[in-house]
């Protein structure tokens, strides 16, 4: 016979479901996957302990002294608690507290020194991505960021209307982008695999919309994408994708958007050369699937309100379709 | 020799109370321009000076600034500790309507800010040993 959980079991079960969905994922602090998140992740848990082990000693003493040993103490021992407890104990635990978190800040700064560097521009609301490679070539993209693992990548970082703050948990602390002034942070993710930024300032109407992805690969694999990133977009093939880029054209998209070896070169909006091969639509919103493209063109103003980008309900379905095949194929 | 009148007494009283009223804020006025002074000239100096520069001269600025400001919050609270005047009479509370206990009162308060000022005076410089860069 099985015994049905208790209400207060449920309850409890219930309550611990949200708060530990926040331990895992591609977006924790709590799983590091950088040396600066690793660093900060230490830092959370040696703080999270002592203030649990000081919680449980202070509380303790309250309960010894009010419940299972009630009596006058001497005004003797009574001041010591207070001078002892109240004063020298805490600010000499602060001071170490404070003197170890500052001795992290040096490495938490660290110049980057992987080959290629990255500067990102905060917009509304999506992320404009620069690659420098050492050659001094530079390589656009937008909403996505490759890096090396292993290596260290100086990522500079502004923008262009509002404050924004770039922020991957799994890999470093967050960092404000300001109109007008530059700051800096460096990446050294150490292993491979897809996390999660997100915009931690609040810009506007879509900021909760404003999220990225950062894939790490092996070093190798890097210099790979790299090149295969800076080649002009791939030629389509099916008819439905050539209509696409016939409409894409004639719609005046290229006056907004880039797609290297067309003649659209529009650099209001994302460089589209190589959109098809990222993770996701519209910074980090939607996955890159021709409906996912099809769904973003027709109604873009409501999956991403106030968005510069207009909606395109006024296109027939096939025409959009068309757009979506197009899109989906520049990878 | 004339007698001094009631109204002199008090108006001694009364100025030695505006001494003390005083010596509340002085430490913490001094712990004030103690971290305006480290976190404006720091600001300064990072926005000004060229990338690769060492931090040297701050260092020694924030230490010589905050060796000053500890030096001048523990005579104020030395000061304040006579004034209190535990060791001689060992009243720890002052809550009678007289002016010896208004007059221990202001300086125990004045002695308790001091403490608190001098941690927070030691708190604020603590960052420059561990500074190297503008970074």
């Amino acid at each position: 016979m099985t015994t049905k959980p208790s209400s207060t079991h449920k309850l409890l079960t219930a309550a611990l479901v949200l708060p530990l969905s926040g331990c895992d994922g591609l977006q924790s602090v709590l799983q590091p996957a950088g040396k600066e998140a690793a660093e900060i992740a230490t830092l959370f848990h040696v703080l999270l302990v002592g203030a649990v082990v000081l919680w449980i000693l202070v509380n303790g003493i309250f309960f010894y002294v009010t419940r299972l040993n009630p009596r006058p103490l001497s005004r003797r021992a009574a001041e010591t608690l207070i001078i002892g407890g109240g004063i020298l104990f805490p600010t000499i635990v602060l001071g170490i507290l404070l003197a170890w978190s500052m001795s992290l800040m040096s490495s938490q700064r660290e110049l980057g020194n992987a080959p290629v560097s990255v500067s990102v521009t905060g917009e509304q609301w999506w992320w404009r991505v620069q690659y420098r490679r050492e050659d001094g070539s530079l390589l656009a993209s937008a909403n996505e960021l490759r890096l090396p693992a292993g290596e260290r990548t100086e990522v500079t970082l502004t923008s262009n209307k509002v404050i924004h703050s770039f922020w991957v948990p799994a890999l470093a602390g967050k960092m404000d982008m300001f109109p007008g002034r530059v700051t800096r942070l460096a990446l050294q993710p150490e292993t491979t695999g897809t996390y999660r930024g997100q915009c931690a300032e609040f810009c506007g109407t879509s900021h909760a919309l404003m999220a990225f992805q950062v894939v790490v690969m092996e070093p190798n694999d890097f210099e790979r994408w790299l090149d295969d990133q800076a080649a002009p977009a791939k030629e389509p093939e099916e008819a439905l994708a050539l209509e696409g880029r016939q409409v894409f054209l004639r719609e005046g998209c290229g006056a907004c958007n880039t797609v290297r070896g067309t003649p659209a070169a529009g650099t209001t909006g994302p460089d589209l050369t190589h959109v098809g091969g990222r993770t996701t639509l519209g910074a980090g919103i939607l996955p890159t699937t021709p409906d996912a493209f099809t769904r973003w063109i027709q109604h873009t103003e409501s999956i991403k309100p106030d968005v510069y980008m207009p909606s395109y309900e006024h296109l027939e379905q096939s025409v959009l379709e068309a757009l979506g095949h197009y899109l989906k194929g520049l990878s | 020799m004339k007698k001094p009148s009631t109204h002199d007494q008090e108006e001694r009283e009364f100025g030695e109370e505006v001494d003390s009223l005083w010596r509340i804020v002085f430490s913490p006025l001094v712990w004030v321009f103690h971290f305006l002074a480290c976190y404006i000239v720091t600001a300064i100096i990072c926005a000004k000076m060229p990338a690769g520069d060492t931090l040297a001269g701050l260092r020694w600025f924030i230490l010589g600034i905050t060796l000053t400001s500890l030096v001048g919050i523990a005579a104020i609270g030395w000061r304040s500790w006579k004034q209190w005047g535990f060791v001689d009479d060992g009243v720890k509370v002052q809550d009678l309507p007289t002016e010896e206990h208004r007059h221990e009162f202001l300086a125990h308060a004045s002695f308790l800010l001091s403490i608190v000022s001098f941690i927070g005076v030691c708190y604020v410089a603590v960052p420059a040993i561990f500074l190297d860069s503008c970074r």
